[in-house]
Formats: C-alpha cells, sequence, structure tokens
C-alpha cells in the first residue's frame, strides 16, 4: 500500500501554535515530524538590557507558565547576585508556582484533552456517552464545572502574587509581598474550598486514600473503593485501557527533572536528576545542549546555552521547526510530570511505567497524581508562612558574570541561562519544557520524543487523525515558549 | 426572531459529527492568536462575575472559534476561517491577541496558521469584521512584542507604540466603522474584554467613547494609582526602601501607577484579592503604548537630584517639589516607621483617642 502524508494545522486546543505531519502506511504512522511554527524572538528581546528587566520579559515568554517562567528567572537572578532567600519566601514561592501547576493540569485535561475523548469517530465505544455528557467541549457538565471553578485557586494568587498572569511578586532575594494572619487563614480556606472540589470533581473520595496508592493493582483497587470509579480521574482509568489508550503514544524512556518546590534546609518535594527509569543520576547542568541541525537557526552543532549563539534562516535545507532539539548528553529526554515522578522514584510511576510503559495513560494518570502531590504539599507550605519574618533580601549590584536558574513547571522542566558584560545582557537562552518534548529530529536525524512516541500508531481515520492528536495532546504541548530564541542574521 | 436557545457552541463537533457553526445569536465572536504568549486568553478565562460562559449568554454572544476553547481543529477550522473572509458567515466581532509579526522582512513568516503567514489572515478578518478588538498591549500597539529593536517586526494593529497606523494603517475602519477599539494591558484585566462585549453586543459604544489611543475611556481614565493602599504613605512621602516594605514604592522603588491609565487597583484581579502595588511590586504601566521602553528601569526610581523624573502624569514640577517637600515635614511619625517595615509596627501617639 502506498504512503501517504498528512499535516495537521493548526492544531487545536494546544497552547502555542504547532504543526504535525505524519506518514501512514497500512494505517499506522511510520514517521513524524513536529514543529513549532512561530518564531517569538524572546531571548534576543533581551539582550543590551538590564539583568533585572528578565523579571518583567521571562513571564511574557508564556502567558500559561507566567509564575514558572518567574521562578526560574527569579532563581537564575538570586544566583547571579548571589543573595539567598528568608524561609518565608521559599513557602510564598512553593504555594505561588504550586498554585499555577494546579489550575494548568486540570484546564490541560478538561478543555484541552478530555475533549478529544468524545469525538464522533469514537461512538459505540464504552463508556463513550458518559464521556460526551462530562467533556463536550462549552457544555460538558465537567467541562462548565471546570471553567468556573478552576478559578478558585487565584484568589491564593492574588492574595500572594498581586495578578495573573505576569506577576513581579518573584526577585532575586525574596517575594514582595509580606502576609498577615488573616491572609494565611484565608489562603487556607481557598485551599480548602480547592480541596473538596477536587476531592469531589476528580477523585470521588479523599486526597489522602489517593496518595496512598502505589501501584497498578492498588489502582484498581481504589477504583472498586467508595464512589471513585464515579469521578473524572475514575472515568478516566477505568474506560481509559479499554480504548487502548495504555499502548497509544509509547515513548522513549530517558527522564530528566530539574527538582522542584525546595525547601529552606536544602531538601526539596522533588529531587532533580536523570533517569532511564532503572536508575536516577545526579543533575549535571552542563550536560546540557540544543542541537539546531532540523531547526531554522544558521549553525548545525550542539551547544550549551551559554555557547549558543543563533540566527534565524528560513530557507535552511532540512529545517522543518521554530523549536530548537535539546538533548541531555547526547540523548533525545522527557520532561513532564512524568518524568519529575520518575526521578524521584514514585513508586506509582515507577509501577505504571514498568507495566504499561510511557503511554498517553501513563502521562494522564501521572499528571492528575503530581496535582494531588503538589495540592497536598501546599497546605503546609501555607502553614509554613509566618507573618512575622522577613520575606526578602536586598542584593547588591553585579555588573559582570553569568548564572542560571532552574524550575519545573506544569509541562516540566525549565531553564534559564544569562551572560551578563557591562552591566548588560549579552546572551540569554531559554530551553522550556515543550521545547524538550516536542524537539525536532537533532543529530543524525533522531527524532525527538513526540516524534518517537507518534511513530508505530494506528490509525482509524486518515482524515481526522483521532489517535494522532491524543498522542500529542498527551503531553501537554505549550509551543508558546518552546519556540525559541536567536537572533535574527 | 432571534434564537432563545443558550447553546454557544460554535466551533465545535456536532451529534452528527459535523462543524456547527453556530446559530442566529445576536453576534458572534472569533479569536484569533498573532505573535502572542496565549496571556489574554488567560486572562479571559479568569473572568468572573460573570465568569466567560455567563458572559455569552447574557449577551447572547455565540463563539465561533476561539484557540483553546471549542473542539474544532486541523482541516475544520479552516473553512470557518474563510467562511468569514469570503463574507458567507458575517463575522461580528474579531479579537486578536498577540502583535502582528511582519518579518522577516515582510513576508510575516515568523508565525504561519494552516501554511499562511498570520499577517494574512489577520487582515483578511480585519476586513470582514463588524468589529475589531485588540486584547493586549502587543496587539494595540506592537508592547513586549516590538521591545527594543523589534527584531520580529512586530507591530499592533492599528498603532505601532505610540504613533498611529501599525499594522491596518490610521485610516482602517471595520465595517460598523470603528477603528480597532484597543483594549490593552499585559494582559488585559478580563473585565475590560466582557464589559466591553456588552457594549457591543448592546449597541452602546460610541467612537466618542474612546480616547486618543482607542481605549475606552471608562477603563482607561483613571490611574493605577487610584485606590493604591499605600495611597497615605504616598501623601506623606513615605517611601520603601526596598521590596516587601510598606511604603510607597513610587519614590525609590520605580513605581509607574501615577502615570498608568488604567482602573486595574479599583478592579482588581484574581477574585478581587491583589493588584501589582497590592503584591508589594512597581506598576510598569502596561497600558501605555509606550510599554515597556518607556518605562525603564522597572524596579527603580530615576531621579534628578532628589526629584523623580517619573512625575505623576499632569503634575508641574515645581508644585511636586513644593508639596512632597512639605509633606515629608508634615509626615507623621506611624508613617515614617512603617515605610520601611514588613509588617504593621504601632508607635507612640497611635491608640490616642
Amino acid at each position: 500500500m502506498k504512503e501517504r502524508t498528512f499535516a495537521i494545522s493548526p492544531m487545536p486546543r494546544v497552547e502555542g501554535d504547532l504543526e504535525a505531519r505524519v506518514h501512514v502506511r497500512q494505517n499506522r504512522v511510520t514517521e513524524a515530524w513536529i514543529a513549532g511554527v512561530m518564531f517569538r524572538g524572546f531571548e534576543k528581546l533581551l539582550i543590551g538590557r538590564d539583568p533585572m528587566d528578565a523579571l518583567v520579559f521571562a513571564p511574557r515568554i508564556c502567558g500559561i507558565c507566567s509564575i514558572g517562567q518567574s521562578t526560574a528567572a527569579s532563581d537564575m537572578l538570586g544566583r547571579f547576585y548571589g543573595v539567598g532567600m528568608p524561609e518565608n519566601a521559599y513557602w510564598v514561592r512553593n504555594t505561588v508556582l504550586g498554585a499555577e501547576i494546579i489550575m494548568n493540569h486540570q484546564t490541560h485535561f478538561y478543555l484541552l484533552f478530555a475533549v478529544d475523548l468524545t469525538h464522533p469517530s469514537l461512538k459505540g465505544r464504552p463508556g463513550y456517552e458518559e464521556m460526551c455528557r462530562r467533556f463536550h467541549s462549552l457544555e460538558g457538565e465537567a467541562y462548565l464545572d471546570v471553567l468556573k471553578n478552576r478559578k478558585t485557586i487565584l484568589e491564593i494568587m492574588g492574595l500572594l502574587a498581586g495578578k495573573w498572569p505576569n506577576s513581579l511578586a518573584f526577585q532575586p532575594g525574596g517575594v514582595t509581598r509580606p502576609i498577615t494572619r488573616s491572609d494565611r487563614l484565608r489562603m487556607l480556606g481557598v485551599w480548602r474550598s480547592v480541596r473538596e472540589f477536587i476531592e469531589k470533581r476528580v477523585l470521588g473520595g479523599s486526597l489522602e486514600r489517593w496518595l496512598e496508592v502505589s501501584s497498578l493493582s492498588d489502582m484498581d483497587r481504589w477504583l472498586g473503593e467508595a464512589s471513585h470509579a464515579d469521578g473524572d480521574l475514575g472515568l478516566f482509568i477505568r474506560y481509559g485501557r479499554e480504548w487502548g489508550l495504555d499502548t497509544l503514544g509509547k515513548g522513549q524512556s530517558r527522564f530528566l527533572s530539574y527538582g522542584a518546590f525546595p525547601r529552606p534546609d536544602g531538601s526539596s518535594l522533588y529531587k532533580s536528576g536523570f533517569s532511564d527509569t532503572q536508575s536516577v543520576a545526579s543533575l549535571e547542568p552542563g550536560s546540557i545542549t540544543e542541537d539546531v541541525s532540523h531547526s531554522w537557526f544558521l549553525e548545525s552543532h550542539s551547544l550549551h546555552p551559554y555557547e549558543a549563539k543563533t540566527a534565524s534562516d528560513v530557507h535552511k535545507e532540512g529545517a522543518y521547526s521554530w523549536a530548537k532539539a535539546p538533548r541531555y548528553q547526547g540523548y533525545v529526554t522527557e520532561v513532564g510530570p512524568i518524568a519529575r515522578l520518575i526521578v524521584q522514584q514514585d513508586p506509582l510511576a515507577l509501577d505504571l511505567v514498568k507495566e504499561l510503559g510511557n503511554t498517553v495513560y501513563t502521562r494522564i494518570v501521572l499528571r492528575f497524581h503530581d496535582l494531588m502531590i503538589i495540592l497536598s504539599a501546599m497546605e503546609t507550605w501555607i502553614r509554613s508562612m509566618d507573618p512575622e519574618a522577613p520575606f526578602y533580601n536586598k542584593h547588591k549590584p553585579r555588573s559582570e558574570g553569568e548564572a542560571f536558574g532552574f524550575s519545573e513547571v506544569s509541562r516540566g522542566a525549565l531553564g534559564h541561562w544569562m551572560q551578563v558584560k557591562n552591566g548588560i545582557i549579552v546572551n540569554y537562552q531559554v530551553i522550556s519544557p515543550s521545547t524538550w518534548n516536542f524537539s525536532p529530529r537533532g543529530f543524525k536525524g533522531k527524532p525527538g520524543p513526540v516524534e518517537q512516541a507518534l511513530t508505530g500508531t494506528p490509525v482509524t481515520d486518515e482524515q481526522d487523525l483521532i489517535e494522532v492528536k491524543q498522542i500529542i495532546r498527551s503531553f501537554d504541548p505549550c509551543l508558546f515558549c518552546a519556540v525559541h530564541s536567536g537572533g535574527i542574521s | 426572531m432571534k434564537s432563545r436557545s443558550f447553546s454557544v457552541r460554535a466551533g465545535c463537533w456536532t451529534k452528527a459529527g459535523e462543524v456547527s457553526l453556530g446559530q442566529n445569536k445576536n453576534m458572534n465572536m472569533l479569536w484569533i492568536q498573532s505573535g502572542s504568549c496565549g496571556g489574554e486568553t488567560i486572562s479571559f478565562l479568569n473572568a468572573e462575575q460573570p465568569d466567560i460562559m455567563t458572559a455569552f449568554h447574557l449577551l447572547n454572544i455565540e463563539l465561533l472559534w476561539h484557540p483553546t476553547l471549542g473542539s474544532i481543529g486541523g482541516h475544520e477550522v479552516i473553512p470557518v476561517l474563510k467562511a468569514c473572509t469570503d463574507g458567507s458567515r458575517p463575522l461580528d466581532i474579531l479579537v486578536v491577541e498577540g502583535a502582528v509579526y511582519q518579518g522577516p522582512r515582510g513576508t510575516g513568516q515568523y508565525a504561519c496558521f494552516g501554511g499562511r503567514p498570520l499577517m494574512d489572515w489577520v487582515r483578511d478578518l480585519a476586513n470582514a469584521a463588524g468589529y475589531v478588538l485588540a486584547a493586549g498591549t502587543c496587539a494595540s500597539f506592537g508592547g513586549i512584542a516590538a521591545a527594543g529593536r523589534n527584531p520580529m517586526d512586530a507591530t499592533g494593529l492599528q498603532f505601532y507604540r505610540s504613533r498611529p497606523g501599525g499594522f491596518l494603517g490610521e485610516n482602517f475602519r471595520s465595517s460598523s466603522g470603528f477603528p480597532v477599539i484597543n483594549l490593552p494591558g499585559c494582559p488585559a484585566h478580563p473585565d475590560w474584554m466582557v464589559e466591553t462585549l456588552l457594549d457591543l453586543s448592546s449597541g452602546k459604544l460610541n467612537l466618542s467613547d474612546l480616547d486618543r489611543f482607542q481605549r475606552p475611556r471608562v477603563f482607561y481614565g483613571k490611574l493605577a494609582h487610584h485606590a493604591c493602599p499605600r495611597n497615605e504613605y504616598y501623601e506623606f512621602k513615605a517611601s520603601a526602601e526596598m521590596y516587601s516594605q510598606q511604603g510607597c514604592l513610587f519614590e525609590n522603588l520605580g513605581c509607574k501607577a501615577t502615570q498608568c491609565e488604567s482602573d486595574c487597583n479599583e478592579r482588581l484581579w484574581l477574585g478581587r484579592t491583589g493588584s501589582c502595588t497590592r503584591g508589594g511590586f512597581p506598576c510598569i504601566s502596561c497600558t501605555s503604548p509606550k510599554f515597556p521602553d518607556g518605562f525603564v528601569p522597572f524596579f527603580e526610581t530615576r531621579k534628578i537630584g532628589d526629584i523623580p523624573t517619573t512625575l505623576p502624569l499632569d503634575v508641574p514640577k515645581a508644585w511636586y517639589v513644593g508639596i512632597s517637600g512639605l509633606a515629608k515635614l508634615a509626615c507623621p511619625e506611624r508613617l515614617k516607621v512603617n515605610a520601611v517595615s514588613f509588617k504593621s509596627v504601632e508607635t507612640e501617639g497611635e491608640t490616642k483617642s
């Protein structure tokens, strides 16, 4: 049978602009290409500016993860100026970043991913009618419920970060907004409402019980208890495997996490590291490179972000994306909730990947798992805030040097790199999570994580390519910031 | 008669597996993301009282397509857009989020949509639309996307920074006779979007309601300084010396709220819980056509002698010098002490009855 090529452009319900092209032969994807189709030149905008300007520009790289971008930039500036944070600043930053991730995970599942479960071509599958009742866009019961209630947690964000997106509350040396006892009580109240909503809507049961789930068989036991099967997660767990989502989009098996939610004592909620699922190696920032061999940028060998000096070239032969191809020790590497859980050696994550592999199903279940872990930790962070203790340390000026800042955001590992001379930025590089996952081919034409996950996918309808879209969305693409960098020749 | 149905589900799959182009609502709306970060969409989703679904129902507006909401995509979207541009589906309200990228070399190839430069879609849709709304500072004036040397050749729809013209030209009028209606802000407050939609759907917006930068005066006729809880500190020039302190951020820490035309400190964000200055950081005047480069440095106040160069919008310098000198002399101890403290400090005399 002849090989045919199909393009999905524009790819809807992803954050940012993305195009997918697949070769299909005998109803299977034989090869895939993922392209970022917008060039935003953000890093170029920062060259020549005061290092502190990064705080204004960073959140505006991506309106979805703006707090995440602020975390990475302020972490970088804190390192650059050599200033530490008071204890309170850790709790405030963790809470605000956690709030953003909790909200983004809900937005991803309900507004972007689950809508695909209602596609007309899936009619007749078990549970389809129930999926439609809940997840139909702009009218499903769960869709509307979440569209309304996802905002509750913003009240915590408003108290601590003033506004969102684009807050300037995260500074090198701490945070700008001290809290009072009444703020703390109010935040605990909001947290409680969010928790109750998630327990009712998503879990159909208690947060604590979910956090005890430590294996696939345990998860199936959980499903049989209380009214867990009626929650939206239960519904997905119930039918996801019947629909074959546990075999769809099997990805490669190297994972990277920068670690997240640090505590003043040096520990953190999520550890940093690099894992092939068998073992975890400690993170070496020097092992991160970016390959532009198939991107519309001039140079063609892999470079560390500090060395990257790129210029765009729209006519470059073999190039097909505005996204670069980040690699760790030269390896194609996946980031995201699944990656931070594997690096953390979370028992549920390890067992799901061992039993089912790194698939659409695993990624979705583990994104919810990540949400529950962060939601649970948030209560401790809020309670730890001390209105009587300081929130901010002032830094001293510095006009030469370089620094990097790392954070974990909704979609995974985010890094900023900056070099400064004579008080101005001379090089600025951002590698966002979707740059890793949605990277184009790199050295020797080795496809990126999503390109690999798409290869071999069964295609039931060449017109709709619903399986291809489900796989792409299971990675929660955000191309606003993946599409990158560089300068104009 | 207008349909009384409460469905806003255009741009979605119907039960029959077709693409719905909606019903006969009062008005329809199509939202396109140009050179954007998605922040305007996020801000719009944050709308409350009314939230966006309630607003659509109340205003009888149907959503023709939005890149995040709805379900259709790929081969299903382009026909919707084409139906708008060729006139077979009248388009009432076009919302553009993000700047127009004209680079490289005027081709618009830095941003494509369905294999075609977004720039071309924006022009065709704007020409077909009843009203064109620029959501956010990038779409209005170029904003962050056009900062510095503007490597992307980015511009606003009808302004490039403060200069009229922009992408569509100074003389552009949508079919209603309106120029582009600018709703700047980084991001725009969701209320500004929803209330403008209300005015459009009820035919209440007049040309005279727009200011010199084509912004509805009702939102941009105030200053971000209004209703700032630090105003008493401002009055007595009791200033914070570093972040997290309670004093005014104007004198030392770069606050531009006395220059920023916006009602955001009255309106408040995120469940009416916060604003920039309430969050303890300076206003950077994000609703201005000169944002961002007109407001550097962002985090400190540039001064000549002791006098800030960023004086309040219409206060003459001599008066400022006189008033602020007197105000400092008259400043109560309570404010002096608290201005440089991160927590409330009691001073003698405060509790005198």
